[in-house]
């Protein structure tokens, strides 16, 4: 059994153990009158041991241990934190807007931690396997050389074709003008750019030797844009979830503590 | 009509003598000079005559009392004859790091650890200004084209280091610039009038080769000074008792092939994209007489395999290791089935090996091995068409493409490379966020660079087995931090004169200009911006090892020693 496969099947048996334990003691002592005091606190441990990787992330330089292992620890701790929340929560909706606004910064900071690591397990294979590997920053730089090519060759002083010049104004020029097919790209499907390379090859029938040249090499930068788009799409969403995840922590974070603050002040503690 | 081709001289060997500026009358007064007043000029071929090797193979350098003329640790390409005055060769206690240049080893402390985390607000490639100053202990000065680089405190160095005095006449550096390795000890001038000859490695194996005496001299210093102990420490000689293990020295022969500046050579050839085993020196050829083992002493070779017209690798093997000892221990127990070497080796850049002949192998190694510690029998090839050479095993571990990326790119060189599984790898950049924070908010590596299917090779500095970078380095800034440890530079003692920059064949060095706390570059007197090599030093300095890889969440990257495919094998199978 390799490394990752062993991670796994050790992370999933702790989490399960652990599961079946806290589920087993909310039926033992779930009508104690302390319960919810000891499941809040326990859950707020949790989140801060959830929290404080961004911490080590941002340590780099320290003997913290390595990342990875943090990494897992999260990913485990984050689900059965989801459960501590659930039996906090007695399995019900809470009542009032702000008990209500709390949960839901649960739910969404735990729901966009699994999408990420959904994307992080899925996503970068599927980019290995398309190749072409690119640096997410310099891709606008990389699609304005694809587009300042295009354009030359369609439009330039030394084009005089107009079966590709109208072509290239009408369906290339939006096509080059920036990222396109984000969804499509993300949910695997080539539908937009199959459609446009079967446009463009059609066009040869149209076109001489010279303007059939052109089209050869516009398929092939409509091909490169293509790939581009594509590595564009994965790379943001690799990142884009983390915009949802991390701010919403602070969020989660805040509100928790002003929970806290009520639950001291208005009820006398925990009940 | 085409245009007729323009018409240009072939390059020659001297189109780039070593010192433009060496007359006639120094060759002349060089010629009236032991050892080479002692050989017959007559023996040598016309395409290199012992007058033009002095002329474009050498060069005349001045010392004053002091001035280093080799540092213990560096990678020379050339040897040096005292003509004038003396040298003292520094025997032991080896002198401290600081005085040579070089960084002293060791960890940040706590405080200077913790620092780090405001020391990201710096401007980019920050330098203190008062860091500027020659280093302690060094001091420096420009002789014409050089850097003189002086210790300062010479009589306190003799008081308290063993040293001893080399005059006019001597040899020394022969064995490093022939054999590729480190130099053994720190030589400075001894006197104000020290007047060496540098000889380049090309004119000195000229030499070698065609004057017998200077031959035997260096062959009997290198079989005095490092053979020996070579061998002893070589597992396949361990049984030898030390008069057979003296009789295996007596009988080595050494060889070097390829090219001892391989790097240019290379960059130039991968720009082109002309890389191709079958333009590299033939060592051994698959189908020869085997008659004798060959142990790599520094460098790389190539084990290959004819495949249709061209030539498939099998494995790279480096120093240390041993090729053709199956086929002669075959041969010594199967005398009726004899076979021929059953794969090819090249040179890879520049190769120094050693050859023990199979006479002595019969007599002497295969006796003393136990029967367990013999190789299996050669299965020939030809006779069958599913047969698996035990070098293909390599070929197994990690696939073939990845094992010609590897030897195509020449990768192998590399004792710490940092390979990134892109099956794996989120790009998030964590690793190059760590490596700048750890480096005062600069990162040193760049994450790109060739890749075979999933395997990608970052542009970082590999820690090279065969460290070119560090040839020629006129202030020793650019060292190792230990015996075959990191390569690291000292910022301190860089003057940015490119020359590791130029020779790394794998760009994986950057010159940057330097800053001070505003920002603002720092200059020289011409308003030009100063600048000095940067490089990937391996968190060197930090607790827990290389910051890119602890920093990884996915366990994406890797610092891996590519001399051995096996730790890359058991990774890619994670």
């Amino acid at each position: 059994m390799n490394r990752f496969r062993r991670q796994f099947a050790s992370g999933l048996l702790t989490l399960l153990v652990a599961s079946v334990a806290a589920l087993g003691l909310h039926e033992k002592f779930g009508a104690l009158p302390d319960y919810a005091f000891l499941t809040g606190w326990a859950l707020l441990a949790g989140m801060f041991v959830l929290t404080i990787y961004n911490v080590r992330k941002k340590l780099p330089f320290l003997p913290l241990g390595k990342s990875e292992s943090w990494l897992q620890l999260h990913i485990y701790l984050g689900f059965f934190t989801t459960l501590l929340f659930l039996i906090h929560l007695h399995f019900r909706l809470p009542h009032g807007w702000f008990e209500l606004t709390l949960a839901w910064l649960f739910v969404l900071v735990s729901g966009s931690g699994m999408v990420g690591l959904f994307f992080s397990r899925v996503l970068p294979r599927r980019l290995a396997t398309r190749g072409g590997e690119v640096i997410f920053e310099k891709i606008p730089a990389l699609r304005h050389a694809l587009k300042t090519a295009a354009e030359n060759l369609a439009l330039g002083a030394d084009a005089k074709s107009p079966v590709i010049a109208e072509f290239y104004t009408k369906r290339l020029a939006p096509f080059f003008s920036g990222p396109k097919n984000f969804w499509l790209h993300l949910v695997e499907s080539r539908r937009s750019a199959s459609a446009l390379l079967a446009e463009l090859e059609d066009r040869r029938r149209f076109a001489n030797d010279a303007e059939r040249g052109k089209i050869e090499v516009l398929l092939a930068l409509v091909r490169q844009k293509d790939g581009l788009d594509y590595h564009r799409s994965l790379q943001l969403a690799l990142r884009l979830w983390l915009f949802v995840h991390i701010p919403l922590t602070y969020g989660l974070l805040i509100f928790t503590a002003l929970h806290i603050v009520l639950v001291f002040g208005f009820s006398g503690g925990a009940r | 009509m085409p245009a007729a081709p323009t018409i240009f001289e072939r390059p020659q060997r001297w189109d780039a003598a070593f010192d433009a500026n060496m007359t006639e009358a120094a060759v002349d007064r060089l010629l009236a000079t032991a050892p080479f007043s002692q050989m017959a000029a007559e023996k040598f071929p016309k395409r290199t005559p012992l007058r033009d090797i002095l002329r474009n193979d050498t060069r005349i350098l001045r010392f004053r009392k002091g001035e280093i003329i080799v540092r213990q640790g560096d990678y020379g390409t050339s040897a040096f004859l005292i003509l004038q005055g003396a040298a003292r060769v520094v025997l032991n206690p080896d002198l401290a790091p600081s005085l040579l240049g070089r960084q002293a080893p060791g960890k940040k402390g706590f405080f200077r650890t913790l620092a780090q985390i405001w020391n990201s607000t710096r401007p980019p490639e920050f330098f203190p200004r008062q860091r500027l100053g020659p280093a302690a202990g060094l001091g420096a000065r420009q002789d014409a084209s050089d850097i003189r680089v002086f210790l300062q405190d010479v009589p306190r160095i003799l008081d308290k280091h063993r040293t001893a005095e080399m005059t006019a006449g001597e040899f020394f550096g022969e064995i490093a610039a022939l054999s590729r390795m480190a130099r053994t000890s720190t030589i400075f001038a001894d006197s104000d009038d020290a007047e060496l000859l540098e000889i380049r490695w090309q004119g000195l194996r000229d030499l070698m080769k065609q004057d017998d005496a200077l031959r035997s001299h260096i062959n009997r210093i290198y079989r005095e000074r490092a053979l020996a102990s070579y061998l002893r420490a070589t597992p396949l000689f361990r049984h030898l008792n030390e008069a057979q293990l003296g009789r295996v020295a007596e009988a080595v022969e050494f060889a070097t092939f390829g090219d001892y500046d391989w790097s240019g050579e290379y960059k130039r050839l991968a720009q082109s994209g002309r890389v191709l085993p079958e333009q590299e020196p033939v060592i051994v050829s698959e189908g020869d007489y085997p008659n004798g083992i060959v142990l790599l002493r520094a460098g790389f070779a190539r084990v290959g395999q004819k495949f249709g017209t061209g030539e498939r690798t099998l494995n790279y093997i480096g120093a240390g290791q041993i090729f053709g000892l199956d086929e002669i221990a075959h041969n010594w127990r199967a005398k009726d089935l004899p076979v021929n070497f059953q794969f090819s080796l090249r040179a890879i850049g520049y190769t120094h090996l050693l050859i023990v002949p199979t006479r002595v192998m019969e007599e002497i190694v295969l006796p003393s091995l136990p029967k367990s510690e013999l190789p299996p029998l050669v299965e020939k090839v030809e006779a069958d068409f599913d047969f698996r050479p035990p070098e293909a095993a390599a070929r197994e571990k990690v696939g073939a493409e990845v094992l010609e990326f590897l030897t195509e790119n020449r990768f192998f060189n590399g004792t710490a490379t940092m390979v990134i599984d892109l099956d794996r790898c989120t790009r998030c950049d964590d690793c190059v966020r760590a490596c700048a924070s750890t480096h005062d908010n600069n990162p040193r590596f760049l994450r790109h660079g060739p890749s075979a299917g999933r395997l990608m090779v970052a542009n970082a500095c590999m820690h090279c087995a065969d460290p070119v970078c560090m040839i020629g380095c006129p202030t020793g800034a650019i060292h190792r931090e230990s015996f075959a440890g990191q390569v690291v530079i000292n910022p301190d003692t860089c003057i940015g004169c490119k020359a590791c920059f130029n020779n790394c064949p794998y760009e994986a060095i950057r010159m940057v200009e330097i800053r001070d706390g505003r920002g603002e570059f720092l200059v020289d007197q011409e308003m030009k911006p100063i600048a000095k090599a940067t490089k990937c030093d391996l968190c060197v300095e930090n607790h827990g090892g290389p910051a890119c890889e602890r920093a990884c969440p996915h366990g994406a990257l890797e610092r891996i020693n590519l001399n051995n495919l096996d730790a890359l094998a058991k990774w890619l199978k994670l």
